[in-house]
């Protein structure tokens, strides 16, 4: 059986569809064979992040009402075979699906794939507990914002509740530079809010916003990006390599901390 | 607990405790100024203001300020142990007079599952659970999915009580034995579930943002109390760890109640029909510390050393 995560924010537009495509394609890279879900029913994002969109025949929703196979509606990435999606449909809304079906096809997904990453859609309703049904673990994806730290903390209890009791935390566009001045919550502001493992700290970075636009995960890109670099540190670390972390407890000068970081192990 | 009973008496003493505490302090300006921080701003700034209105409330309403959320702990779910059962009682589909709050099945069973999670230290494994389902309306698929999340927590349903013939039938059908409740019998059980949810409440876990704890005794939280979590008790308040969240202590009016923590840094505190914000400037060191209500119908906070001597 494969590992099914579930990527979720609470708070929308903090990353979880990025951070969801990146994973799963930094985890094929390590030829793992991965299967990326949208579980975004109506406002299908993950399919354009990886540059899917012309591929998409079938949807999820297909696949339930038994107007298609599951296996006619996962797309394989055109990069690596060993990435497929299983696009929403953009027709219906979350309330279409309930999380008895998604269990359904999340349980068949995992018997043939190694990971399983859920795209939660933003909220608590009926599309996050669609989402969370059949995963066993979480991964909470957060920016240094009030906000966002507080609806992850909400979402963080209500996994618990709903008996997924693994979860790592990755704190999305992080600006050392404002951190360092104190205008940016710092990681262990969040961290110690959150109280789950970190998993990685992703840094702003204006390669994602083109690696988005052009449908064409960051961890691909031949030239090394800070962000790339710590999603595919994410994707080790998830696969249960040990990976250095950045030195947390330094705040004053955390950009060259990050600039050693990445250096070392490029 | 050794809260000092006698208004009159306890104001007495407080008195010079907290003028002690204030005395560094310029009583215009409380902001800006270090360790003391916590005390200064919750008392002093802005503060006042709010109390001033809910006391006006107060003299006018009688007994019951209108801004002050429902306490009733029935409108939650509640678990306790007795005599080797556990106890689960559910929110009556009725609303309550004054309270708009109904909670929907799915909050229903988040509530379940978070306090069997975080209360789990006070029942063994394979407890027989009795299940008190009062007027609420349950299909087999809702029994079934309570029965699931107890068997999640290795916990067993014994016996389900209620008062909906419905909801009888659906528990017979599942195959649990069930006791329909007539009106009569349910005042007793009513009137003696009350009486046996008196005790403390203990919680081991971090209570994150959107947990609400309400409960009729003195709750004792192993853990942080995150912002925008919630504790409403009719008695004391303990949390250890950081308290960052809202508290309501003595919520059925009982202004002798405290609330004690060993880092307070609470976004609003509440004591009896009392408010008061919590410091918008994080003080650079924490100690144990407690917030109670002042002669003056203030809420202040000092130091645990220094409470525990009055």
């Amino acid at each position: 059986m494969g590992r099914v995560i579930v990527i979720t924010s609470g708070k929308g537009g903090v990353g979880k569809t990025t951070t969801t495509a990146n994973i799963g394609m930094a985890l094929a890279q390590r030829n793992r064979k991965v299967v990326v879900v949208d579980a975004d029913f109506g406002l299908r994002n993950l399919d354009l992040l990886l540059g899917l969109e012309n591929r998409v025949v079938y949807t999820a929703v297909d696949v339930l009402s038994g107007q298609c196979r599951l296996e006619q509606a996962l797309v394989k990435d055109k990069r690596r075979g060993n990435l497929v999606l299983l696009p929403a449909a953009q027709n219906r809304t979350k309330d279409s699906v309930n999380p008895a079906q998604m269990r359904q096809l999340i349980s068949a997904l995992a018997k043939v794939f190694d990971y399983v990453l859920v795209d939660s859609p933003a909220g608590i309703e009926m599309g996050f507990q669609n989402a969370i049904a059949a995963a066993t673990e979480a991964i909470v994806v957060t920016t240094p914002e009030i906000s966002a730290v507080r609806d992850a903390d909400r979402v963080i209890g209500l996994l618990e509740a709903n008996n997924i009791k693994k979860s790592g935390l990755i704190i999305n566009r992080i600006r050392p530079k404002m951190v360092a001045v104190n205008d940016m919550m710092s990681v262990d502001d969040v961290t110690e809010i959150l109280a789950i493992p970190l998993l990685g700290v992703v840094p702003d970075d204006e390669k994602v916003i083109v690696s988005t636009n052009k449908g064409e995960p960051l961890v691909l890109s031949g030239t090394p990006t800070q962000a790339g670099t710590a999603f595919e540190n994410i994707a080790r670390r998830l696969d249960g390599e040990k990976v250095e972390f950045l030195d947390l407890t330094v705040k004053d000068d955390l950009l060259s901390k990050i600039k050693n970081f990445f250096t070392k192990s490029i | 607990m050794p809260i000092p009973k006698s208004e009159a008496l306890s104001a007495e003493m407080l008195k010079p405790e907290l003028h002690q505490s204030r005395s560094d302090d310029p009583m215009s300006d409380g902001s800006n100024l270090g360790p003391k921080v916590a005390e200064a701003v919750l008392t002093e700034t802005e503060t006042p203001e709010i109390d001033k209105k809910i006391n006006e409330n107060e003299v006018s309403d009688s007994n019951q300020p209108p801004k002050m959320p429902p306490s009733d702990p029935n409108l939650q779910v509640r678990i306790k142990t007795e005599k080797g059962n556990l106890w689960i009682s559910l929110p009556g589909e009725l609303k309550k007079e004054g309270s708009t709050i109904s909670y929907a099945w799915s909050e229903i069973i988040q509530q379940i599952q978070q306090r069997l999670s975080g209360d789990s230290r006070s029942w063994d494994p394979n407890t027989p659970v009795r299940i008190l389902a009062n007027d609420r309306l349950l299909d087999t698929t809702q029994i079934q999915e309570l029965t699931n999340i107890l068997l999640q927590s290795n916990l067993s349903l014994k016996r389900f009580y209620t008062k909906r013939r419905q909801t009888a039938v659906a528990v017979a059908t599942c195959g649990f034995s069930v006791e329909q409740q007539t009106a009569q019998q349910a005042l007793i059980t009513e009137a003696s579930t009350k009486l046996l949810v008196a005790d403390p409440m203990y919680i081991q876990m971090t209570l994150r943002s959107g947990t609400e704890i309400r409960h009729d005794g003195s709750v004792i939280v192993m853990g942080d109390m995150n912002p925008g979590s919630v504790v409403i008790a009719e008695g004391d308040i303990l949390v250890w760890g950081k308290l960052r969240g809202i508290v309501h202590a003595g919520a059925g009016g009982n202004a002798g109640s405290i609330v004690m923590t060993t880092q307070m840094q609470p976004s609003q505190i509440r004591i009896a029909d009392f408010v008061a914000r919590g410091p918008s400037n994080v003080p650079a060191q924490f100690f144990p510390e407690v917030a109670y209500v002042t002669s003056q119908g203030k809420i202040s906070i000092t130091q645990a050393q220094n409470f525990t001597r009055l």
